[in-house]
């Protein structure tokens, strides 16, 4: 029981300093006292510049971290797979190839992205899932079917970034996971759509400790484990294509932070889902700040520095602990 | 519970189960034998509407079991599979209070009388002490006793098990059998099992239904039942059949 506590309570601080140092590093530098005053009076330029280009990407990595972990949980609960991610199987980039097409067909839809996106990663896991689905999901088919799916949807986003040359990059944001130039209207619309996925998530959280159980077992206590299973994968997809359309495709997050999860909270979904959120809005705005650091004025995408960061930390936990998604 | 002409195929192809006819009666301990494949498992599967048959119905009370909600049905039969998994980090009691799920909506909290069922599972399957101990650190025989438990907290008639004892060893499959003997003597529930050992059968059944090829061969009393011809006729062994008082009904197989 310690541990869980200890482990919530070093996540909230180590996000509280890191939001702090996020909002307060950079080329302008003011005090987070005076940041403060800023942002309530209104009267200080250079804290209208921070609020302007530096708190919506901070805002954005948050939510965007928090919702790509919890899809991981979710579909990880839903697959009962360990490896299932929203990213290696596929979901953020049939996310991110459909947003891509529809706004280069459509530029005047721009703001009906986050839907386009849902279409994109819904359809995607769609695929996966009916693809691996032969007499019951197994492991390893479904991460080969998902890994051929979302080479597919890279590859055909890769046809829109090229084009020719590497020169015509106007859709670029989307595809990669620079957090640079994001406004209000991006906050506007990842902390509402975020908010809610992760809202149904945390209200979720029995449903996915049932599909823990096995099929036949779950069916053998009244539970309707298809239903579950749609409800559960539509907020998983919900979230990760929200994350996708606004903050651009994060590898690896949605497997890293739900695997320190189970190691340091258990396999309970009641705590699992917002310990990972935490983490997750943690590290990726953790990443984030460094990436804009460690070579100012150039930046290190977030999603990069996630990967080098959180791969070593992944195996250092996986040597500590034999125990990896508790079966 | 009657089965009425089931036909029963996972390929449409070939049937596992072709027009089984066949009773269940409730307050007794009916035990299913037969060779490997010869649909015990599918029979039971079928009964607890786990499998759906192609042709034919099971009717529980007077009821066909298709009709039944799914949470109607779980207060009414509890099954115990053969293979099962849970969160190895769970503890014994989280996973016995699932058994209350049939009872309960979404988001309510349990009962006083959810309290009691789950406490009288875990009395009955001796597993008090071990109320918050983690999955992973139970032996073969807790395991199963904690499935069990979690199929006694959803307070049914009818309990089946698919080869409760399987995987353990003499002294846990005796617990486990003592076990289900008591819960059919002292709190009447109606059991309905497949089992390998045809000694352990006929030790702690009332009835024995014989399977061969998806179809019911024999039904009865374990001394009308089991004979050598029997025995011969569905698993190609001989044995010998010996009756003494000090041990009752029971077989030695002496070579093929």
């Amino acid at each position: 029981m310690n541990k869980k506590i200890i482990s919530f309570s070093t996540v909230i601080v180590l996000l509280v300093l890191i939001i702090i140092y996020s909002a307060n590093t950079g080329s302008i530098k003011v005090s987070f006292v005076e940041l403060i005053q800023g942002l309530i009076t209104g009267n200080n330029e250079q804290v209208q510049v921070i609020k302007d280009l530096r708190l919506p990407r901070l805002v954005i990595a948050l939510f965007a971290g928090a919702a790509l972990s919890v899809s991981g949980v979710l579909l990880q609960a839903v697959m009962k797979n360990p490896l299932a991610d929203p990213g290696i199987i596929g979901v953020t980039s049939g996310a991110g190839f459909v947003s891509i097409l529809m706004v280069s067909l459509f530029p005047t839809l721009f703001f009906y992205m986050p839907l386009f996106s849902f279409i994109g990663g819904a359809f995607a896991f769609y695929l996966v899932y009916t693809f691996s689905w032969k007499a019951g999901l197994n492991p390893l088919r479904m991460i080969l079917v998902g890994v051929a799916i979302n080479a597919v949807f890279t590859g055909l986003s890769q046809v829109f970034n090229f084009r020719g040359s590497y020169t015509v990059t106007s859709v670029n944001p989307v595809t990669t996971s620079t957090l640079f130039m994001k406004n209000w209207n991006d906050v506007e619309v990842m902390v509402v759509y975020g908010s809610i996925g992760l809202v149904l998530a945390f209200l979720l959280y029995s449903w996915c400790n049932y599909l823990g159980l096995e099929d036949k077992t779950a069916k053998n206590l009244g539970i309707n484990i298809n239903r579950i299973r749609f409800i559960v994968s539509v907020v998983a997809v919900l979230l990760a294509s929200i994350a996708t359309a606004i903050a651009g495709m994060f590898a690896f997050i949605g497997l890293l932070i739900p695997h320190i999860g189970r190691l340091l909270v258990g396999n309970d979904h009641k705590l699992l889902i917002p310990f990972s959120a935490l983490t997750g809005a943690m590290l990726t705005l953790t990443a984030d700040t460094l990436g804009r650091v460690i070579i100012a004025p150039n930046e290190i995408p977030a999603s990069i520095l996630l990967a080098v960061i959180g791969g070593p930390f992944l195996i250092y936990l996986l040597r500590k602990s034999d125990r990896i998604y508790g079966y | 519970m009657d089965i009425k002409d089931i036909t029963f195929s996972y390929d449409r192809k070939i049937n596992r189960l072709d027009r089984v006819n066949g009773e269940i009666k409730k307050g007794e301990i009916t035990t299913i034998i037969g060779p490997n494949g010869c649909g015990k498992s599918t029979l039971l599967g079928v009964m607890s509407n786990n499998y759906l048959p192609q042709r034919g119905k099971i009717v529980l009370d007077g009821k066909e079991m298709v009709k039944y909600k799914p949470k109607e049905l779980a207060r009414k039969l509890a099954v115990v599979h053969q293979q099962n998994v849970a969160p190895a980090d769970m503890t014994v009691e989280r996973l016995t209070s699932y058994g209350r799920l049939p009872y309960k909506k979404m988001f309510s909290t349990l009962t006083t009388q959810d309290e009691e069922a789950i406490e009288w599972a875990l009395k009955s399957t001796n597993l008090q002490g071990k109320r918050q101990a983690t999955i992973d650190t139970l032996s073969g025989g807790e395991k199963q006793r904690v499935w069990i438990a979690m199929t006694l907290a959803q307070s049914t008639e009818f309990l089946f098990l698919d080869e409760p004892t399987t995987y353990l060893d003499i002294y846990y499959q005796y617990e486990i059998l003592a076990l289900i003997k008591r819960l059919n003597r002292k709190h009447g529930l109606s059991i309905v099992m497949v089992l390998h050992d045809i000694n352990q059968a006929i030790q702690y059944s009332d009835t024995i239904i014989v399977m061969k090829d998806g179809d019911i061969v024999a039904k009865g009393k374990p001394e009308e039942v089991i004979t050598k011809k029997l025995l011969y006729d569905i698993y190609g062994i001989h044995v010998i059949v010996k009756n003494d008082e000090q041990t009752g009904l029971y077989i030695v197989p002496v070579g093929i």
